[in-house]
């Protein structure tokens, strides 16, 4: 499977990132590269249906805690970084059309 | 007396028990140290000298730290300190809260003493996509450091911290320690919170310690160490005494060496110096068996899908409205997170944000992403068959090759990828890896060798490379700065 020009912007997009012609030219063919070693390995591994999948070293179960009610965050550090702001919000451009 | 920048925590520790020494004498000759040498190597970020000398001045009565000045890779939030993984779209991020790890280090009396280099987000194994500057290696400053945490190693090495924390993905601690000639370990999964580490691949992602020798490692990852109900990952198993373990003996401890680690065409003074470490440590009386990792070779492909699978989703989180860089006058929503992102993440981090993004697709998923869950499996399994087996440890080397020179791999990301070769299955299967010096090319670059251990056995792992360490000296040469 190689990754074409296309493939990179409908990806790019999904990621909401916005590219340069230059930078989708150049990770289509770097992309290609390495999707090659990973497809050359995949094939010569064979399929592998009778395995689990690992998605975490240990055998994880859902730790949970007391429900209890504690002090978090105020708003004014919450805000702290924020690149824009109005009072106690975020700013943010106009999501809905008029 | 040598100069105090030169010496280990436990070393300034007994001269402090003494009280031969102030803290405040550490911290002026670890800054004056930095504020010679750092110009030549770059290996931090951020550096406050007053903020040390004030947390110097308000130490806790007693600690395992007391006094020590430890240095913390840009990922590690530190409360009200800029914290940017070295990356533009983090530029003037104050965390509101500590990590765990800096928690536990203040609770002890660590100087937090400055922020170290790294690739942006931890993305890659030579400091050269940092969006500040690349770091070089004290031993040769036409060379990298090695990544991500090349910026901790790089001023342990250099003796511009007595120790520093890092975090490990794929080698990111071990393979620059073994670059930079210092110790590091990445230790088992969930033996360490992550909580306030920005995460990279949450599956895969541990801090650890760098330092400049096995039992400085012992004694600052057992302050990091332990459970912490703020990271659901984090394991309730109690800490051992690390320091307790820690004899010159290896006498019946069985050593595994895998076969798929040496193999033809392999850097031969890699590969001569870590043989000489195995005929060391079966002379100290160490059993040394053959042993087969056997999907070895599949790890870097499973590990390039999982990692930028798990990096594509935490990284979703930057963008541009609650921190960090935001794009100038965007025409909407989505042309803002557009280009926050665009013009934010640098290459490494878009190149790995869109594959990750790729694998995750509908219709590629099944082909690459649960394909390399179920290929984890085999490598973890892999591990597990050898420890059942009854070995103590698997000792191989860390990288294929001593520190390459800057620019060499930047436009070739597999070749890149690749230099990870001998760590990235460790972070996989979860279980334990140190790094330790084995000697020097003829260059008088670093080599290192990599042990790995059981899950939650780090005290194995300290045991080996204590007895090994002290029956040689690479870990007293310094590089001439």
């Amino acid at each position: 499977m190689s990754i074409k020009e296309e493939k990179v912007r409908y990806v790019a997009r999904l990621a909401r990132i916005k590219l340069t012609d230059e930078e989708v030219s150049l990770f289509s063919r770097q992309l290609d590269g390495i999707l090659g070693y990973v497809d050359k390995l995949n094939q010569k591994l064979g399929e592998q249906s009778r395995t689990p999948p690992t998605n975490h070293p240990h055998t994880a179960s859902n730790p949970f805690r007391a429900d209890e009610v504690k002090p978090s965050l105020k708003s004014e550090a919450a805000l702290a970084n924020a690149p824009q702001k109005r009072g106690d919000f975020f700013k943010v451009p106009r999501i809905i059309e008029e | 007396m040598d100069n105090l920048y030169s010496l280990t925590a436990g070393e300034l520790l007994s001269l402090l028990d003494k009280k031969s020494v102030k803290p405040e004498e550490i911290i002026e000759s670890v800054y004056s140290r930095a504020q010679s040498v750092d110009k030549k190597i770059k290996g931090y970020i951020h550096l406050d000298k007053e903020k040390a000398l004030d947390q110097g001045k308000s130490l806790p009565a007693a600690g395992r730290l007391r006094g020590i000045p430890v240095a913390i890779k840009d990922n590690i939030c530190v409360e009200g300190e800029l914290t940017t993984c070295a990356s533009k779209i983090l530029r003037g991020f104050k965390p509101p809260y500590n990590a765990t790890v800096i928690e536990k280090l203040k609770s002890e009396g660590a100087i937090i003493c400055g922020r170290t280099n790294m690739d942006e987000f931890a993305f890659g194994s030579s400091c050269e996509n940092s969006s500040y500057y690349p770091t070089l290696n004290p031993w040769d400053t036409g060379r990298i450091p090695g990544g991500s945490s090349g910026g901790s190693a790089a001023v342990v090495s250099a003796d511009e911290a007595i120790m520093a924390l890092g975090s490990d993905t794929g080698g990111s601690i071990r393979q620059p320690a073994s670059l930079c000639g210092v110790v590091g370990m990445k230790p088992t999964y969930g033996r360490v919170s992550r909580y306030g580490l920005i995460a990279f691949a949450s599956s895969l992602d541990q801090i650890g310690p760098l330092t400049k020798d096995v039992k400085d490692a012992a004694l600052l990852l057992g302050v990091i160490a332990g459970y912490d109900g703020k990271d659901s990952t984090s394991v309730n198993i109690p800490v051992p005494d690390y320091l307790g373990y820690l004899k010159n003996d290896v006498k019946g401890m069985k050593i595994g060496i895998p076969k798929e680690y040496f193999v033809s065409g392999m850097d031969k003074e890699v590969e001569g110096s870590v043989k000489e470490a195995i005929a060391l440590l079966k002379g100290k009386g160490a059993q040394i068996v053959d042993v087969s990792l056997p999907h070895t070779e599949y790890a870097v492909a499973v590990y390039y899908i999982l990692a930028t699978a798990e990096a594509s989703s935490n990284l979703a989180r930057f963008d541009g409205i609650q921190y960090g860089y935001r794009c100038a006058d965007p025409e909407n929503l989505l042309d803002l997170y557009e280009r926050t992102r665009g013009e934010g993440f640098g290459a490494e981090a878009k190149r790995r944000i869109i594959l990750g993004t790729y694998v995750l697709s509908s219709g590629y998923y099944d082909a690459y992403y649960l394909k390399a869950q179920k290929v984890r499996t085999l490598i973890k399994n892999d591990f597990e068959r050898v420890f059942e087996s009854g070995c103590d440890c698997i000792l191989t080397p860390t990288s294929p090759t001593p520190a390459f020179k800057i620019g060499e791999r930047v436009l070739d990301p597999l070749s890149m990828y690749l230099s990870d070769i001998f760590t990235i299955s460790v972070n996989l299967a979860g279980v334990p890896g140190l790094s330790i010096p084995c000697g020097f090319t003829k260059n008088g670059l670093p080599i290192g060798m990599q042990l790995i251990g059981n899950f939650f056995k780090e005290e194995k792992l300290f045991r080996i490379a204590y007895t090994y360490e002290s029956n040689t000296d690479w870990h007293k040469r310094s590089p001439g700065l």
